[in-house]
Protein backbone atom coordinates (compact mmCIF):
# COMPACT_ATOMS: atom_id res chain seq x y z
CA UNK A 1 0.00 0.00 0.00
CA UNK A 2 1.22 3.41 -0.96
CA UNK A 3 3.05 5.23 2.11
CA UNK A 4 0.40 8.11 3.38
CA UNK A 5 0.75 9.56 7.17
CA UNK A 6 -1.71 8.23 9.99
CA UNK A 7 -2.50 11.26 11.14
CA UNK A 8 -2.35 14.95 10.46
CA UNK A 9 -3.49 18.29 11.34
CA UNK A 10 -4.78 19.77 8.07
CA UNK A 11 -5.79 17.87 5.29
CA UNK A 12 -4.44 19.93 2.95
CA UNK A 13 -1.50 21.99 2.33
CA UNK A 14 -1.03 24.71 0.45
CA UNK A 15 1.75 24.04 -2.74
CA UNK A 16 4.53 26.03 -0.81
CA UNK A 17 8.61 26.13 -2.44
CA UNK A 18 10.85 23.72 -3.96
CA UNK A 19 13.71 23.92 -2.14
CA UNK A 20 17.02 23.96 -4.57
CA UNK A 21 19.91 22.08 -2.13
CA UNK A 22 19.16 19.55 0.62
CA UNK A 23 21.54 20.25 3.93
CA UNK A 24 20.31 17.17 5.72
CA UNK A 25 19.49 13.57 4.75
CA UNK A 26 22.32 13.97 1.90
CA UNK A 27 24.48 10.85 3.30
CA UNK A 28 24.40 7.60 2.74
CA UNK A 29 23.62 6.46 6.61
CA UNK A 30 21.55 3.09 7.35
CA UNK A 31 22.82 0.83 4.31
CA UNK A 32 25.80 0.63 2.61
CA UNK A 33 24.83 2.01 -0.97
CA UNK A 34 22.04 4.43 -1.89
CA UNK A 35 20.40 6.32 -4.18
CA UNK A 36 20.69 10.38 -4.58
CA UNK A 37 18.32 12.53 -6.56
CA UNK A 38 20.22 15.29 -8.35
CA UNK A 39 16.94 17.44 -8.91
CA UNK A 40 14.37 19.53 -6.36
CA UNK A 41 10.60 17.94 -7.01
CA UNK A 42 8.00 16.13 -5.61
CA UNK A 43 8.42 11.91 -5.36
CA UNK A 44 4.55 10.47 -5.08
CA UNK A 45 3.55 7.87 -2.81
CA UNK A 46 3.40 6.20 -5.69
CA UNK A 47 6.64 6.62 -7.26
CA UNK A 48 7.75 5.71 -3.92
CA UNK A 49 5.85 2.45 -3.75
CA UNK A 50 6.91 1.37 -7.21
CA UNK A 51 10.76 1.75 -6.41
CA UNK A 52 10.25 -0.53 -3.55
CA UNK A 53 8.81 -2.87 -4.90
CA UNK A 54 11.52 -2.97 -8.27
CA UNK A 55 14.07 -3.21 -5.74
CA UNK A 56 12.15 -6.16 -3.43
CA UNK A 57 11.60 -8.10 -6.12
CA UNK A 58 15.16 -8.05 -8.03
CA UNK A 59 16.52 -8.72 -4.81
CA UNK A 60 14.71 -11.54 -4.17
CA UNK A 61 14.63 -11.36 -0.02
CA UNK A 62 18.50 -10.37 -0.31
CA UNK A 63 19.63 -7.81 1.63
CA UNK A 64 17.88 -4.64 3.14
CA UNK A 65 16.15 -1.53 1.25
CA UNK A 66 15.83 1.58 3.53
CA UNK A 67 13.38 4.18 2.45
CA UNK A 68 14.92 7.62 3.25
CA UNK A 69 11.55 9.79 2.10
CA UNK A 70 7.86 9.68 3.54
CA UNK A 71 5.30 11.41 2.09
CA UNK A 72 3.78 14.27 4.22
CA UNK A 73 2.18 16.24 1.74
CA UNK A 74 -0.93 16.06 0.23
CA UNK A 75 -1.74 17.23 -3.11
CA UNK A 76 -5.64 18.36 -4.02
CA UNK A 77 -7.39 18.22 -7.61
CA UNK A 78 -10.80 19.59 -8.68
CA UNK A 79 -12.74 16.82 -10.63
CA UNK A 80 -12.86 16.83 -14.40
CA UNK A 81 -15.67 19.14 -15.86
CA UNK A 82 -15.68 21.41 -12.70
CA UNK A 83 -16.44 24.99 -12.64
CA UNK A 84 -13.45 27.10 -10.97
CA UNK A 85 -14.12 28.42 -7.57
CA UNK A 86 -16.38 26.57 -4.72
CA UNK A 87 -13.07 26.01 -2.69
CA UNK A 88 -9.94 23.98 -2.87
CA UNK A 89 -9.96 20.58 -4.09
CA UNK A 90 -10.07 17.12 -2.55
CA UNK A 91 -6.68 15.69 -1.51
CA UNK A 92 -6.02 13.24 -4.28
CA UNK A 93 -2.14 12.06 -3.81
CA UNK A 94 0.48 12.19 -1.34
CA UNK A 95 3.80 13.81 -1.83
CA UNK A 96 7.12 13.99 -0.44
CA UNK A 97 9.03 17.07 -0.89
CA UNK A 98 12.53 16.23 -2.14
CA UNK A 99 16.10 18.50 -2.80
CA UNK A 100 18.48 17.76 -4.82
CA UNK A 101 21.40 15.66 -2.68
CA UNK A 102 18.74 14.02 -0.91
CA UNK A 103 19.12 10.31 -0.35
CA UNK A 104 15.93 7.84 -1.68
CA UNK A 105 16.90 4.69 -0.98
CA UNK A 106 19.44 3.08 0.69
CA UNK A 107 20.31 -0.82 0.09
CA UNK A 108 22.92 -3.39 2.92
CA UNK A 109 23.97 -6.77 3.04
CA UNK A 110 24.73 -7.42 -0.84
CA UNK A 111 27.81 -6.63 -3.07
CA UNK A 112 28.07 -3.97 -4.89
CA UNK A 113 27.44 -5.01 -8.45
CA UNK A 114 24.07 -6.09 -6.94
CA UNK A 115 23.35 -3.19 -5.20
CA UNK A 116 24.17 -1.16 -8.48
CA UNK A 117 21.39 -2.97 -10.67
CA UNK A 118 18.60 -2.94 -7.79
CA UNK A 119 19.23 0.81 -7.56
CA UNK A 120 19.11 1.22 -11.27
CA UNK A 121 15.56 -0.31 -11.50
CA UNK A 122 14.53 2.30 -8.42
CA UNK A 123 15.97 5.32 -10.62
CA UNK A 124 13.81 4.18 -13.89
CA UNK A 125 10.72 5.09 -11.44
CA UNK A 126 11.86 8.02 -10.30
CA UNK A 127 10.74 11.57 -11.65
CA UNK A 128 13.79 13.17 -11.31
CA UNK A 129 17.98 12.43 -12.00
CA UNK A 130 19.51 10.35 -9.48
CA UNK A 131 22.87 8.78 -9.43
CA UNK A 132 24.34 5.85 -7.31
CA UNK A 133 26.36 6.51 -4.15
CA UNK A 134 28.44 4.40 -1.35
CA UNK A 135 28.77 5.21 2.13
CA UNK A 136 31.30 7.78 2.65
CA UNK A 137 34.04 6.83 6.25
CA UNK A 138 33.36 10.15 8.78
CA UNK A 139 36.29 11.47 10.09
CA UNK B 1 49.79 5.59 6.67
CA UNK B 2 49.56 7.92 4.01
CA UNK B 3 50.35 11.70 4.64
CA UNK B 4 51.67 14.12 2.11
CA UNK B 5 53.06 17.42 2.84
CA UNK B 6 50.72 20.59 1.18
CA UNK B 7 51.31 24.07 1.00
CA UNK B 8 48.73 26.14 3.30
CA UNK B 9 48.58 29.82 3.68
CA UNK B 10 47.24 31.93 6.03
CA UNK B 11 43.88 33.21 5.58
CA UNK B 12 43.21 36.92 6.01
CA UNK B 13 40.22 37.78 3.81
CA UNK B 14 37.19 35.88 5.84
CA UNK B 15 33.33 35.79 5.00
CA UNK B 16 31.06 33.45 2.73
CA UNK B 17 31.78 35.93 0.14
CA UNK B 18 35.61 35.66 -0.43
CA UNK B 19 35.00 31.62 0.80
CA UNK B 20 33.33 31.17 -2.18
CA UNK B 21 35.77 33.43 -4.57
CA UNK B 22 38.28 31.19 -2.96
CA UNK B 23 36.76 27.78 -3.94
CA UNK B 24 36.35 28.82 -7.30
CA UNK B 25 40.02 29.25 -7.69
CA UNK B 26 40.96 25.76 -6.88
CA UNK B 27 41.59 26.58 -3.06
CA UNK B 28 39.85 25.02 -0.05
CA UNK B 29 39.34 27.03 3.66
CA UNK B 30 40.76 25.47 6.54
CA UNK B 31 40.67 26.02 10.15
CA UNK B 32 43.63 25.00 12.58
CA UNK B 33 43.29 24.69 16.47
CA UNK B 34 44.01 22.58 19.45
CA UNK B 35 46.49 22.83 21.99
CA UNK B 36 45.38 26.23 23.60
CA UNK B 37 46.51 28.48 20.94
CA UNK B 38 44.62 30.55 19.15
CA UNK B 39 42.39 28.72 16.37
CA UNK B 40 44.14 29.79 12.67
CA UNK B 41 42.04 30.52 9.45
CA UNK B 42 44.33 28.85 6.41
CA UNK B 43 43.61 28.27 2.48
CA UNK B 44 45.24 24.96 0.98
CA UNK B 45 44.84 23.72 -2.69
CA UNK B 46 41.78 21.80 -3.07
CA UNK B 47 42.83 19.05 -5.35
CA UNK B 48 45.96 17.88 -3.03
CA UNK B 49 43.03 17.89 -0.28
CA UNK B 50 40.65 15.66 -1.81
CA UNK B 51 43.38 13.13 -2.94
CA UNK B 52 44.57 13.21 0.86
CA UNK B 53 40.78 12.45 1.82
CA UNK B 54 40.39 9.90 -0.95
CA UNK B 55 43.38 7.63 0.75
CA UNK B 56 41.90 7.81 3.71
CA UNK B 57 44.19 9.27 5.55
CA UNK B 58 43.74 11.30 9.43
CA UNK B 59 46.88 13.19 9.12
CA UNK B 60 47.82 15.84 6.91
CA UNK B 61 51.63 17.56 6.75
CA UNK B 62 51.39 21.17 6.40
CA UNK B 63 53.99 23.44 5.59
CA UNK B 64 52.83 26.73 6.87
CA UNK B 65 54.66 29.75 7.17
CA UNK B 66 57.96 27.76 5.95
CA UNK B 67 57.98 25.07 8.63
CA UNK B 68 56.37 21.68 8.37
CA UNK B 69 53.80 19.99 10.53
CA UNK B 70 51.51 17.70 11.42
CA UNK B 71 47.81 18.04 11.97
CA UNK B 72 45.14 15.55 12.47
CA UNK B 73 41.97 15.94 10.44
CA UNK B 74 39.17 16.38 12.90
CA UNK B 75 36.31 16.82 10.20
CA UNK B 76 35.29 17.76 7.07
CA UNK B 77 32.52 19.36 5.58
CA UNK B 78 31.12 18.21 1.99
CA UNK B 79 28.72 20.02 -0.52
CA UNK B 80 25.11 19.30 -0.93
CA UNK B 81 25.90 16.39 -3.31
CA UNK B 82 28.49 15.17 -0.46
CA UNK B 83 30.66 14.96 -3.71
CA UNK B 84 33.20 17.77 -3.00
CA UNK B 85 34.82 18.61 0.45
CA UNK B 86 34.47 22.33 1.18
CA UNK B 87 36.02 22.99 4.35
CA UNK B 88 38.45 21.23 6.89
CA UNK B 89 39.19 20.82 10.59
CA UNK B 90 42.77 20.42 11.81
CA UNK B 91 43.76 20.00 15.12
CA UNK B 92 47.31 20.65 16.47
CA UNK B 93 49.15 17.22 17.44
CA UNK B 94 52.57 16.14 18.72
CA UNK B 95 54.13 13.20 16.70
CA UNK B 96 54.36 11.16 20.27
CA UNK B 97 50.70 12.27 21.00
CA UNK B 98 47.95 9.62 21.57
CA UNK B 99 44.88 10.69 19.52
CA UNK B 100 41.60 9.30 19.54
CA UNK B 101 39.88 9.07 16.06
CA UNK B 102 37.40 7.39 14.24
CA UNK B 103 38.71 4.13 12.39
CA UNK B 104 36.13 2.28 9.76
CA UNK B 105 35.56 -1.12 10.26
CA UNK B 106 35.65 -3.68 6.96
CA UNK B 107 33.65 -6.99 7.02
CA UNK B 108 35.45 -9.28 5.41
CA UNK B 109 34.15 -12.83 4.09
CA UNK B 110 30.68 -14.44 3.12
CA UNK B 111 28.95 -15.22 6.51
CA UNK B 112 28.08 -18.99 6.70
CA UNK B 113 24.34 -17.42 7.86
CA UNK B 114 23.77 -16.31 4.59
CA UNK B 115 23.48 -19.60 3.13
CA UNK B 116 20.74 -20.39 5.22
CA UNK B 117 18.89 -16.96 3.98
CA UNK B 118 20.06 -14.80 6.71
CA UNK B 119 21.17 -11.44 6.37
CA UNK B 120 24.00 -9.68 7.28
CA UNK B 121 23.27 -6.09 8.44
CA UNK B 122 26.74 -3.42 9.28
CA UNK B 123 25.46 -1.66 12.27
CA UNK B 124 28.32 0.16 13.25
CA UNK B 125 30.50 1.41 10.36
CA UNK B 126 33.33 2.73 12.21
CA UNK B 127 34.67 2.74 16.13
CA UNK B 128 36.40 5.48 18.12
CA UNK B 129 40.12 4.23 18.81
CA UNK B 130 42.72 5.95 20.55
CA UNK B 131 46.19 4.74 19.26
CA UNK B 132 49.69 7.46 18.92
CA UNK B 133 49.60 9.28 15.94
CA UNK B 134 52.01 7.48 13.95
CA UNK B 135 49.90 4.34 13.91
CA UNK B 136 46.20 4.87 12.80
CA UNK B 137 45.25 2.02 11.31
CA UNK B 138 43.66 3.02 8.06
CA UNK B 139 40.79 0.91 8.57
CA UNK B 140 39.95 -2.40 11.11
CA UNK B 141 39.08 -5.58 9.24
CA UNK B 142 36.78 -8.31 10.73
CA UNK B 143 36.35 -11.78 9.26
CA UNK B 144 32.64 -12.60 9.33
CA UNK B 145 33.23 -15.86 7.73
CA UNK B 146 32.38 -17.78 10.51
CA UNK B 147 29.16 -15.99 11.20
CA UNK B 148 26.03 -17.86 11.47
CA UNK B 149 21.97 -17.02 11.72
CA UNK B 150 21.53 -15.14 15.12
CA UNK B 151 25.36 -14.68 15.51
CA UNK B 152 26.27 -10.75 16.78
CA UNK B 153 30.37 -9.44 16.04
CA UNK B 154 30.86 -7.19 18.57
CA UNK B 155 33.27 -4.47 19.34
CA UNK B 156 35.34 -6.73 21.86
CA UNK B 157 35.50 -9.50 19.07
CA UNK B 158 37.35 -7.06 16.89
CA UNK B 159 41.23 -7.59 16.83
CA UNK B 160 43.00 -4.21 17.27
CA UNK B 161 46.38 -3.72 16.20
CA UNK B 162 49.40 -3.25 18.25
CA UNK B 163 48.89 -0.41 20.40
CA UNK B 164 45.34 0.60 19.80
CA UNK B 165 42.71 0.82 21.98
CA UNK B 166 39.22 0.66 21.48
CA UNK B 167 36.90 3.39 23.05
CA UNK B 168 33.83 2.37 22.24
CA UNK B 169 31.77 0.11 24.32
CA UNK B 170 32.79 -3.58 23.90
CA UNK B 171 29.45 -4.74 24.19
CA UNK B 172 27.87 -2.69 21.08
CA UNK B 173 27.09 -4.82 17.78
CA UNK B 174 29.17 -4.20 14.85
CA UNK B 175 27.21 -6.75 12.65
CA UNK B 176 24.65 -8.79 13.12
CA UNK B 177 23.05 -12.04 10.69
CA UNK B 178 18.90 -12.48 10.93
CA UNK B 179 16.94 -14.09 8.80
CA UNK B 180 14.49 -10.87 7.45
CA UNK B 181 11.08 -11.19 8.33
CA UNK B 182 8.40 -11.81 5.79
CA UNK B 183 6.36 -9.08 5.56
CA UNK B 184 3.04 -9.83 3.69
CA UNK B 185 2.18 -7.62 1.20
CA UNK B 186 -1.66 -5.91 1.24
CA UNK B 187 -3.30 -5.64 -2.24
CA UNK B 188 -3.90 -1.97 -2.70
CA UNK B 189 -8.10 -1.26 -3.19
CA UNK B 190 -9.59 0.08 -6.24
CA UNK B 191 -9.00 3.26 -7.01
CA UNK B 192 -10.31 5.97 -4.84
CA UNK B 193 -10.93 3.41 -1.98
CA UNK B 194 -7.67 4.77 0.04
CA UNK B 195 -8.44 5.63 3.39
CA UNK B 196 -7.99 9.42 4.15
CA UNK B 197 -4.95 10.39 7.35
CA UNK B 198 -7.38 10.91 10.78
CA UNK B 199 -7.19 14.89 11.38
CA UNK B 200 -5.91 15.78 14.37
CA UNK B 201 -8.63 17.55 16.78
CA UNK B 202 -11.41 16.66 14.49
CA UNK B 203 -13.97 13.92 15.86
CA UNK B 204 -14.18 11.06 13.85
CA UNK B 205 -17.21 10.75 11.28
CA UNK B 206 -19.22 8.07 13.52
CA UNK B 207 -18.83 10.00 17.23
CA UNK B 208 -19.83 12.83 15.82
CA UNK B 209 -23.37 11.69 14.00
CA UNK B 210 -23.70 9.97 17.91
CA UNK B 211 -23.17 13.26 19.24
CA UNK B 212 -25.88 14.73 16.60
CA UNK B 213 -28.51 11.64 17.80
Amino acid sequence: MALMPKRVKFRKSQRGKIRPRATRGNTVSYGDFGIQVLEAGWVTARQIEAGRIAATHFLQRQGKVYIRIFPHKSITSKPLETRMGKGKGEPEAWVACVRAGTMLYEIGGVEENVARQALARISAKMPYRCRFVKRRHEM
Amino acid sequence: MESGTINAEPRTQLGSKHTRRMRKSGKMPAIIYGHGEKPEPITIDAHEAENLLDHHSHVIELSLNGKNSNFLIKSVQYDYLGTNPIHLDLMRVDINERVQVNVEIELRGTAKGTEEEGVVSQLLNSIEVECLLTKIPESIRASIADMDVNDDLLVKDLILPEGVTAITEGDEQVAICRIPSVVEEVEEGEEGEEAMPEVIGKPKEDEASDDDK
